[in-house]
């Protein structure tokens, strides 16, 4: 019975399918008669993909129930004994199938016209998001299918089929339009945590679940309303589309809310104390406690910034977020709140020391000093204005809202505004009376310096040239004494691991030590929870063949290796290795991609076991150990999973 | 004979206007059903609502002891319906309406189609929109004898038809559907037609049947022609 529907709907419609198809291959032709001219041939694509293909959906889509109409057959055919669902899914997969074949046709010219596939950026389409891509231009298919699922919907209520083709413009590109306005206009400024490459995913996910509310209530009043009344009828539809639409318009919003987008950065900032992790992701700041695997839902929020700073004793958090109240009054905030989620204070922003704080900058990062007592600010005023207009870029807050000071200006570390020029604020050493910062020289090769600045003299000094913090996330030993960095002998020597003592300022090395005698650092390096001793993963030369990786743990105390295992993947995978170690110090924990699992190492790195990753997360990066448990970040979704290394479960938290 | 179709509180409006009311119907296999009304007195919507084309607004309908409901299709399988105004898919020739049909009916009997087209004087090639109303009558009718349906219902089809042509349908045709164990519901305006085949006299006035009994038992009772016993009827009840 479908089959026989769905043939009589092609041999009906067959007319107004091939005239479609007679205009498509009149501006196929048109783009060989026009190959070279570019402009003219970038035009005829975007008329095919923006005006072509919606408007061939809406009169296919339009003309849906038009025989029933004009020729009164609707009596006729439902008195045959097939469902009312039969008959629409049979009239709506043969419409399909027409813009299917029309798109078809589209997609082989597509295929062997290889500079039409590469017309990619029209300004206009550009800006709202809307690139041609080298790939198929999926949200032109999803417009025109969308449209005529609205068209075809619609056109149940009504016997004219202009009418129902000018309604279906209207619904069809009102109702896009309208949710594509609420997400960036300032009604939709809940919603501003959208980023640029979020929002068309969600534009086009709202466009499939309204045309599924248009379809159901299209079914369902073709079910249930008398087709002889079509006032009947038309109050049938209404009485079901709207429901349909609210659940629609909250599944979109469910969807833009709870569902990271593939490779979207959603995983802000990532830190970890006392057995406790905190990430923020765009929905607030959470702390998972590894004891109680649990995940504690700390301060919700709408639009985090980049600013994170957590104290050293894990009891005061401070990050910024955005306060909009449109799309042009966007202010930057920074919270102080507790790790147990209470206390929460807004330390600058709308209505808190806004007389202080310059208006024109933004924060670049932040430090929490080891008593949770203040805040460390870097601003951007050094990057992007010539010193003499220029306000302070270095400020301290206190954490209770009292106070806001400026430190004084050091043109030997700001005075460089150039754009590879950056600088970053690592730790807060010597007991809080200094903050550590590295600064970024040269663009290629990179070059790095490490700087003290002295919070009671208010001036800085550099510590070392040619080097970098030889961890991102933690390059301070446990106790606060000690910096492990990286530095380069020579512009164009290896990268040698070594070790600052902040109480004598000495530096030791550790490679390229007649302890260690070679090799550079290839991976993050993990401090032992002790702080005695050190894992990384070090690159060496052999006198033939490709550079060898050892994983290396190291005694300070001793000052020499204490073991040595050869890792025998490549430089990608070694960078990626993160070994970490476990609370009690017992066990070294490493990411291992190409063994596709985690490694455990005693302190002698003999592998004791190793832990699969789950099937269902991608790539996995960023390794920390949270008491018995390894937090892994997955590389596509940016998910977060935690592997229990006792029960070997695994389980996402985000 | 058994029940085939019974019909309870059956229902429908038109907007504020009641069409059915409370209307309740026996149909026994085998007999040919006269339903006599005059216009807009809901013959047309019986039908409609019988063959699934319109929801009733209340009642219940049950074919073979199982309540059918609106959205069943399958029921339709046995019924055969030929409406008033004989609408179908302009572009189609006859052949391919008949082969359109036949997906549809699992008894769909190709050889008396072709008979009935010849006996129709129809053109297998003919588009229907070529066809006169009364040709378009009749395809409808070889359709829907075509099915080879248990329960045939007609809305009045004979208005539109030539005298030889309704001479044949009311003589020889209904005859012999009813011969072959075919119900058969025939509803119309036209009285005196009614008189020479129906067996069960309906008679449809203000929503509900008046009269719901076995012809020859009117005709008894009232001594006087069926013409002048509708007149009668549903001037008493007016």
């Amino acid at each position: 019975m479908f089959r026989a529907l769905y043939f009589k709907e092609w041999k009906e419609k067959a007319l107004l399918f091939f005239f479609e198809m007679g205009i498509l291959v009149l501006l196929i032709l048109a783009q060989f008669v026009f190959r070279e001219k570019k402009d003219i041939q970038e035009w005829l694509i975007y008329a095919v993909l923006m005006l072509f293909f919606p408007f061939a959906a809406l009169i296919l889509g339009a003309a849906g129930f038009e025989a029933e109409y004009r020729q009164g057959a609707w009596a006729y055919l439902f008195s045959r004994p097939v469902g009312r669902g039969t008959i629409w899914l049979a009239k709506f997969a043969a419409l399909l199938s027409m813009l299917t074949a029309l798109w078809l046709v589209f997609a082989a010219l597509w295929a062997a016209a290889p500079g039409i596939r590469e017309i990619r950026a029209w300004p206009m389409l550009g800006k709202a998001g809307l690139t041609l891509e080298s790939v198929i231009p999926w949200w032109s298919i999803l417009l025109s299918v969308f449209l005529l699922t609205v068209a075809f919907s619609l056109s149940l209520l009504h016997e004219r089929q202009f009418n129902i083709l000018f309604v279906s413009i209207g619904a069809g590109l009102f109702l896009p339009a309208a949710v594509w306005a609420v997400m960036n206009s300032r009604a939709g400024g809940f919603m501003a945590w959208l980023s640029p490459e979020r929002a068309l995913p969600t534009f086009l996910v709202c466009l499939v679940l309204v045309a599924l509310a248009f379809a159901a209530a299209s079914i369902l009043a073709l079910a249930k309303s008398d087709f002889s009344q079509p006032r009947n009828l038309t109050f049938g539809f209404v009485r079901w589309f709207v429901p349909f639409l609210v659940l629609a318009l909250a599944g979109t919003a469910a969807w833009a809310l709870l569902t990271p987008v593939p490779g979207g950065r959603y995983l802000y900032h990532f830190a970890f104390s006392q057995g406790d992790a905190y990430y923020v992701t765009h929905r607030g700041v959470f702390k998972y406690s590894a004891a109680a695997d649990r995940v504690q839902w700390l301060a919700k929020g709408k639009s985090f910034g980049f600013g994170w700073a957590m104290d050293s004793s894990g009891g005061k958090i401070a990050y910024t977020a955005y306060d909009i109240k449109s799309k042009k009054d966007i202010e930057e905030v920074l919270w102080v709140v507790n790790a147990d989620g209470s206390g929460r204070k807004k330390i600058l922003g709308r209505g808190v020391r806004e007389n202080e704080w310059p208006q024109d900058v933004s924060i670049m990062n932040l430090l929490m000093s080891p008593d949770g007592a203040k805040v460390a600010i870097l601003s951007s005023s050094y990057r992007n204005k010539p010193k003499a207009r220029r306000s302070p870029p270095l400020w301290l807050a206190y954490a209770d809202g009292t106070r806001l000071e400026s430190l004084p200006d050091d043109p030997a570390l700001f005075g460089d505004a150039r754009a590879y020029c950056w600088v970053r604020l690592v730790a807060w050493v010597q007991a809080g009376t200094s903050v550590l910062l590295e600064k970024r020289t040269s663009p290629s090769p990179s070059s790095f310096s490490l700087w003290l600045y002295d919070l009671g003299g208010r001036t800085a000094r550099m510590l070392l040239d040619n080097a970098v913090t030889a961890s991102w996330l933690s390059p301070i030993s446990p106790d606060g004494e000690l910096l492990a960095v990286k530095y380069q002998k020579g512009l164009k020597g290896p990268w040698q691991l070594a070790v600052l003592d902040f109480r004598t300022m000495a530096t030791t090395d550790i490679t390229g030590s007649a302890a260690e005698p070679q090799g550079q650092v290839s991976s993050q390096i993990s401090w032992e929870p002790k702080g005695t001793r050190i894992a990384y993963v070090s690159r060496r030369k052999q006198a033939e063949g490709p550079d060898v990786y050892f994983l290396v743990v190291y005694s300070l105390t001793a000052q020499k290796s204490l073991a040595e295992r050869r890792m025998t993947k490549t430089e990608g995978a070694a960078q990626l290795y993160a070994p970490s170690w476990t609370g009690d110090g017992a066990r070294i924990v490493v990411l291992d991609r190409e063994a596709n699992g985690l490694r455990i190492f005693g302190p002698d790195l003999n592998e004791t076991e190793r832990i699969a990753f789950p099937p269902r997360m991608g790539p996995p990066y960023g390794l920390t150990i949270v008491g018995n448990h390894a937090l892994v970040q997955d590389n596509v979704t940016d998910s977060l999973w935690r592997c229990d290394l006792v029960k070997k479960t695994w389980k996402r938290l985000y | 004979m058994s029940e085939l179709l019974r019909i309870q509180h059956l229902s429908k409006n038109f907007g504020r206007k009641p069409v059915l009311k409370d209307f309740d119907l026996t149909v026994e296999s085998g007999r040919v059903y006269g339903l006599l009304g005059r216009n807009g007195e809901g013959k047309t919507t019986l039908a409609r609502i019988l063959m699934g084309v319109i929801p009733a607004d209340g009642g219940e309908v049950s074919y073979k002891g199982r309540r059918i409901s609106f959205g069943d299709s399958a029921y339709k399988r046995e019924f055969g319906y030929v409406p008033e105004d004989p609408f179908f898919y302009e572009g189609m020739t006859v052949r391919v309406l008949l082969d359109f049909n036949a997906r549809f009916y699992p008894r769909w009997d190709r050889k008396r189609a072709a008979s009935d087209l010849e006996r129709f004087a129809l053109d297998p090639k003919s588009r229907v929109r070529t066809l006169s109303r009364g040709m378009k009558l009749k395809l409808g009718l070889a359709v829907a004898l075509a099915a080879a349906p248990e329960f045939l219902i007609l809305d009045d089809p004979t208005s539109g038809l030539d005298v030889p042509t309704r001479q044949d349908f009311l003589r020889d045709i209904i005859r012999e559907l009813a011969a072959s164990g075919t119900t058969v519901l025939f509803a119309t305006h036209m009285v005196h037609e009614l008189e020479r085949i129906v067996e069960r006299l309906l008679v449809l006035h203000g929503g509900r049947l008046i009269v719901d009994e076995d012809f020859e038992a009117v005709k008894a009772r009232y001594q006087a022609s069926l013409e002048d016993i509708f007149v009668s009827l549903v001037a008493d009840k007016a």
